[in-house]
């Protein structure tokens, strides 16, 4: 998978299941306010993007995932090969 | 009328949530579909004689024990419990027997006879234990330190934990082999689930003379004389937004009620369902509990017995057929995954016990092809389904009990469809949502939702089982009045 195929793929779903327009996922957009995530809906990212791409985010490495890009390379990093 | 909060299931979660809530001078109202309140806690009658659904015995009851402080604040102390025998849990794997005794230190001892190589490995299980026992309020002590002892209990697997401590698979299914009251699968039960499920028995096991009714009727009685109301024939069919708020939950009936606040005490596919639109439920969080996994459901043999055929014994026995009790938990084959025997406390001078249940984990697939149907017009594929698995609890339950069928009276079963019916529990699930050890985070939920105002309870959120699903009602008001006010009415009472 691309990058360009995370992104796309990412995007579309997180409008999907966030409720939210695709087109104010800017990449360097802080995800938290985009999305009007609370802690409770962090959790439900973590699970969607575990579901999608099966890649699991421990509750430590989340502070180091604050814009979309961080996310775009943290699923890059970690995609099951 | 606008009420503070409006509760919608009569399960144990949410009749605690209630008389917590009412007791803080809040106006409730309790929403139950069914006739009567209860939930799994609830009993039927046939010809004359009360049958137990869900509720058999409970642990922690004496003083300074895990559930005393709980249930004397809820009124239900003076309930008359029943003290089950030391060696209150008996357990046969095959040709062995094994007894669980009450009390930590009677517990390391008779097994430390069985097992002598494993006294210091058994001293240390009894004192983890102790410390879940005595830590299980802390979450909600404001005073308490804050440690991440149970969150590393919610990410070991039980099963993993058991046999790197033992490294001997006896003395696993012995230790295990009590634990019909939790679904025992290897790759998901957290430590955190099996010692709480396990440990308050240890402190003390009682059973009720009478039936479960008797806690449902004493916490309903208990609501109303502090001012609060619970409606049954309520089926809330809706929960509606007005100004951004979830402001009305609608019933079958075509009643609508207002409050501030909604707790609801079904599963949590269930409240997903009932708000059916909602800006702040977005999809993400209605698609992660629709893939949340259940725990699998019980089948029940409920016998009455002729009178004066079989002495009354006062432990619970368990009965596997063959070594490897945690490999049982997904038997599809009947009576496959370990019975348990439960005998109802007979009335006051009578030696002979009058009801027994028979108690087996029975997996949704076997029920999968009736879903669709309705109770009492299953069809007779069905009847024959029961019947087998009755026959074999009854062989099973022989081995200890010879002679049992020929004691019968009359006898009724329920499957966990009978359970998916009542109480709407998906596949039946005898323990609600599966917590998993791999990914707690996910599976072991949060009394808040996105919706401010919505909370929910019972026993698909932290913890399952009687003294579970009252500890998680607690942290449901908690959310809601804060932990403090919870812990100082509760566990800071003067006697």
């Amino acid at each position: 998978m691309t990058r360009e195929d995370i992104i796309k793929t990412v995007n579309s779903a997180l409008a999907e299941e966030f409720e939210v327009e695709e087109n104010i996922l800017d990449p360097e957009a802080n995800i938290k306010e985009t999305l009007s995530l609370d802690s409770l809906s962090l959790v439900d990212l973590v699970a969607l993007i575990q579901q999608t791409y099966k890649v699991k985010i421990p509750v430590a490495d989340l502070p180091s995932i604050q814009t979309f890009n961080n996310l775009y390379d943290y699923i890059e990093a970690h995609l099951p090969k | 009328m606008k009420r503070d909060v409006v509760i919608i299931g009569s399960g144990l979660g949410g009749l605690v949530c209630a008389f917590v809530l009412s007791r803080m001078g809040r106006s409730v109202l309790v929403l139950e579909k069914e006739r009567q309140p209860g939930g799994c806690l609830q009993s039927y009658r046939r010809r004359g004689w009360n049958f137990d659904t869900g509720f058999h015995y409970v642990g922690g009851l004496a003083e300074g024990q895990s559930l005393h402080a709980a249930f004397d604040y809820l009124g239900l102390l003076s309930l008359p419990w029943h003290r089950l025998d030391p060696a209150s849990e008996r357990i046969r794997i095959g040709e062995r027997m094994f007894s669980l005794m009450q009390g930590y230190e009677a517990f390391a001892d008779t097994l430390s006879a069985q097992f002598p190589s494993q006294r210091k490995a058994l001293s240390e299980y009894v004192a983890l234990l102790a410390q879940t026992n005595r830590s299980s309020a802390d979450v909600l002590n404001p005073r308490a330190e804050v440690t991440d002892w149970g969150t590393s209990l919610w990410g070991t697997g039980a099963y993993a934990y058991l046999m790197n401590t033992f490294h001997d698979a006896e003395l696993v299914d012995a230790l295990s082999g009590a634990s019909l009251k939790m679904e025992l699968k290897r790759d998901s039960l957290p430590l955190f689930t099996f010692l709480h499920g396990n440990g308050s028995y240890v402190e003390s096991s009682w059973r009720l003379r009478g039936d479960g009714s008797l806690l449902v009727d004493a916490l309903v009685r208990g609501i109303r004389s502090q001012g609060g109301e619970v409606l049954c024939g309520s089926e809330v069919t809706k929960l509606s937004e007005a100004n951004g708020r979830l402001a009305y939950a609608c019933c079958a009936n075509g009643e609508c009620y207002e409050a501030d606040t909604f707790i609801c005490d079904a599963h949590p596919a269930v409240a997903c369902r009932l708000v059916e639109q909602s800006r702040l439920l977005r999809n993400v969080y209605r698609s992660r509990i629709a893939r949340l996994e259940n725990t699998s459901g019980m089948f029940t043999l409920a016998l009455r017995l002729k009178p004066r055929t079989f002495p009354y014994v006062n432990w619970n026995q368990y009965i596997y057929r063959e070594p490897g009790v945690w490999s049982a938990a997904d038997a599809e084959v009947p009576a496959g995954g370990g019975l348990m025997v439960s005998c109802r406390v007979p009335q006051e001078g009578n030696a002979y016990a009058e009801q027994i249940d028979l108690l087996t984990p029975m997996p949704w697939s076997v029920c999968r092809m009736w879903q669709d149907t309705e109770p009492g017009r299953r069809g007779e594929a069905y009847a024959a389904m029961k019947a087998d698995w009755a026959e074999a609890c009854l062989t099973l339950a022989e081995e200890c009990f010879p002679g049992l069928r020929s004691m019968i009276a009359e006898q009724y079963t329920s499957t966990p469809l009978t359970y998916a019916h009542y109480t709407y529990s998906p596949q039946g699930s005898a323990y609600g949502v599966r917590k998993d050890f791999r990914n707690p985070l996910q599976t072991v939920l949060s009394a808040r939702t996105p919706i401010p105002n919505l909370l929910l309870t019972g026993q698909s959120l932290m913890l399952h089982g009687l003294q579970g699903v009252t500890m998680t009602a607690l942290f449901t008001c908690a959310a809601l009045v804060g932990k403090e006010k919870v812990w100082s009415e509760v566990f800071l009472r003067e006697p």
